[in-house]
């Protein structure tokens, strides 16, 4: 093992512990905060029914995230072929992007309803943005020379896009992907908080309406565990498709 | 020039919005026209200033709170290898942590607090900006670390005239991407029970089912982050006039 790991399981270990202690020492009460090992106790009472919650949010982040990281790379590939149109279009994106996805998610919720749609629109909408925005700026950072290369050989702008923009754009394209991640199930659970009858969200917007301080606890120790896991499956991914790096 | 370049887009937009409600006959239901939206913003002014106000205190504090622990996690990191090992982890950890729902945590905290929303905007913000710093430091070329220690600057010194000026273009490419983000968590932490603020606006639009009211508040939410990122954006040109050339 080497000391960074170590030096890193050191500190988690060490956080948890004070955690702990503080917690016991200073008779903290459970509402203000709950030590880990109540956490993890109650986590493990209520499993059965943060797994369904969990599994739902999963669903809806998931299913989210599929339609808009592929909205968002095809339309960063129509726009960097289309110049013209971009320049147009990129400064009202900016714009629209500058609102908070938050401030969107009671017009979703009116528009589609307390069911799984209207989540699955919303982590869609963040997720679409964030890889449009990434993709498009690496698509459009290329070496003129190079392009220039493959145009003497021939290449139509398609050619270019293909053999040269889209690998070029990898690693940016890969960034946003990761980061959308922790978006998605974020964007996934506030949406829920707002207007469902299930999921992480749901379960944590009840639990507070209960003053059942250790179900929330409970609640976003899941949440935090599958986007763990999520964002080491998109990093794992992006070592495979970015292997130069 | 650099109001031409924001005017732009916002009145094609404008034009847009109103265009495409008056020729696709769009349900006011889900896209009301953009005059009806502005007038109801116009009937009630003062409310609306005060949300705005509100709002932009709770993101501020947050963001400029934000902006300072990254900064100096960032230096302290760099100084000491042992530290980042042990805390980077934990930084990363802290941000699959969906924030939001700590809301209700930090409103149990704080109470019902200017402070309860800065702190939601503060978690959202420092992570970015501790990143950009750190990495904007390590690119420093040792060299140029060596060249200023060969003429006795101190630590104190090389810091502040070499490694912080280096750093600032990525702090400030941090920055930009977290004044959206401090907004975001000032919005969130009003749904906790706030009664004024533009998160608030938005929560009382959705149980009234008011698309009108709801649009007015995006658009009071759009003005707030649109004041925090011209403020950075303006600060940046002057401490970053370097920046052309880079």
């Amino acid at each position: 093992m080497n000391a960074a790991l170590a030096r890193g399981l050191g500190g988690g270990v060490l956080l948890l512990v004070l955690w702990e202690a503080v917690v016991r020492l200073a008779q903290v009460p459970p509402w203000i905060l709950p030590p880990p090992s109540g956490i993890v106790a109650t986590t493990w009472l209520v499993r059965s029914a943060l797994l369904d919650a969990g599994a739902m949010t999963l669903f809806e982040a998931v299913t989210g995230y599929g339609i808009g990281a592929a909205l968002g790379l095809v339309l960063a590939m129509l726009l960097a072929l289309a110049t013209p149109v971009r320049k147009l279009v990129l400064p009202m994106v900016v714009v629209v992007n500058s609102v908070p996805v938050a401030a969107y998610a009671p017009l979703a919720l009116l528009w589609f309803g307390t069911g799984a749609l209207s989540k699955i629109v919303m982590v869609a909408f963040i997720v679409g943005f964030t890889v449009f925005l990434n993709a498009l700026d690496g698509l459009l950072r290329v070496d003129p020379a190079a392009v220039a290369l493959l145009r003497s050989f021939g290449a139509g702008p398609l050619g270019v896009l293909w053999r040269l923009r889209l690998p070029t754009a990898l690693p940016a394209i890969m960034v946003g992907l990761r980061v959308s991640t922790v978006r998605s199930m974020i964007v996934a659970i506030v949406t829920e908080m707002l207007g469902s009858q299930k999921g992480l969200g749901w379960t944590i917007f009840e639990a507070v309406l209960q003053i059942d301080f250790l179900r929330v606890w409970a609640a976003i120790l899941v949440a935090s565990l599958i986007s763990l896991g999520c964002f080491a499956a998109v990093s794992a991914l992006e070592r495979r498709v970015v292997f130069w790096r | 020039m650099a109001l031409l370049r924001l005017a732009v887009p916002l009145l094609l937009l404008a034009a847009l919005w109103e265009g495409a409600v008056a020729l696709l006959h769009i349900s006011p239901f889900y896209l009301p026209p953009l005059r009806q939206v502005l007038g109801s913003i116009y009937a009630f002014g003062p409310a609306y200033a005060q949300a705005f106000l509100v709002t932009l205190g709770e993101a501020t504090v947050g963001f400029v709170a934000g902006a300072l622990v990254g900064v100096v996690s960032a230096a302290a990191f760099h100084h000491a290898r042992w530290l980042r090992d042990m805390l980077f982890p934990l930084f990363i950890a802290s941000q699959t942590v969906p924030v939001i729902a700590f809301g209700a945590i930090v409103v149990l905290w704080f109470g019902n607090t200017l402070l309860a929303k800065a702190a939601i905007a503060f978690y959202l913000t420092f992570f970015p900006v501790t990143v950009n710093a750190l990495a904007g430091v390590e690119a420093v070329d040792p060299r140029q670390v060596a060249l200023l220690r060969s003429f006795g600057a101190s630590r104190r010194d090389i810091w502040w005239k070499l490694l912080l000026p280096s750093a600032l273009p990525r702090i400030f490419t941090a920055l930009r991407l977290s004044a959206g983000l401090a907004l975001a968590g000032a919005i969130v932490g009003e749904w906790f029970g706030a009664s004024i603020g533009v998160g608030a606006m938005l929560l009382a639009a959705l149980f009234n089912e008011q698309v009108v009211a709801m649009w007015a508040a995006i658009l009071a939410a759009a003005a707030v982050g649109g004041t925090i990122f011209g403020v950075v954006a303006l600060v940046e040109a002057r401490l970053v006039f370097w920046r052309d050339e880079l």
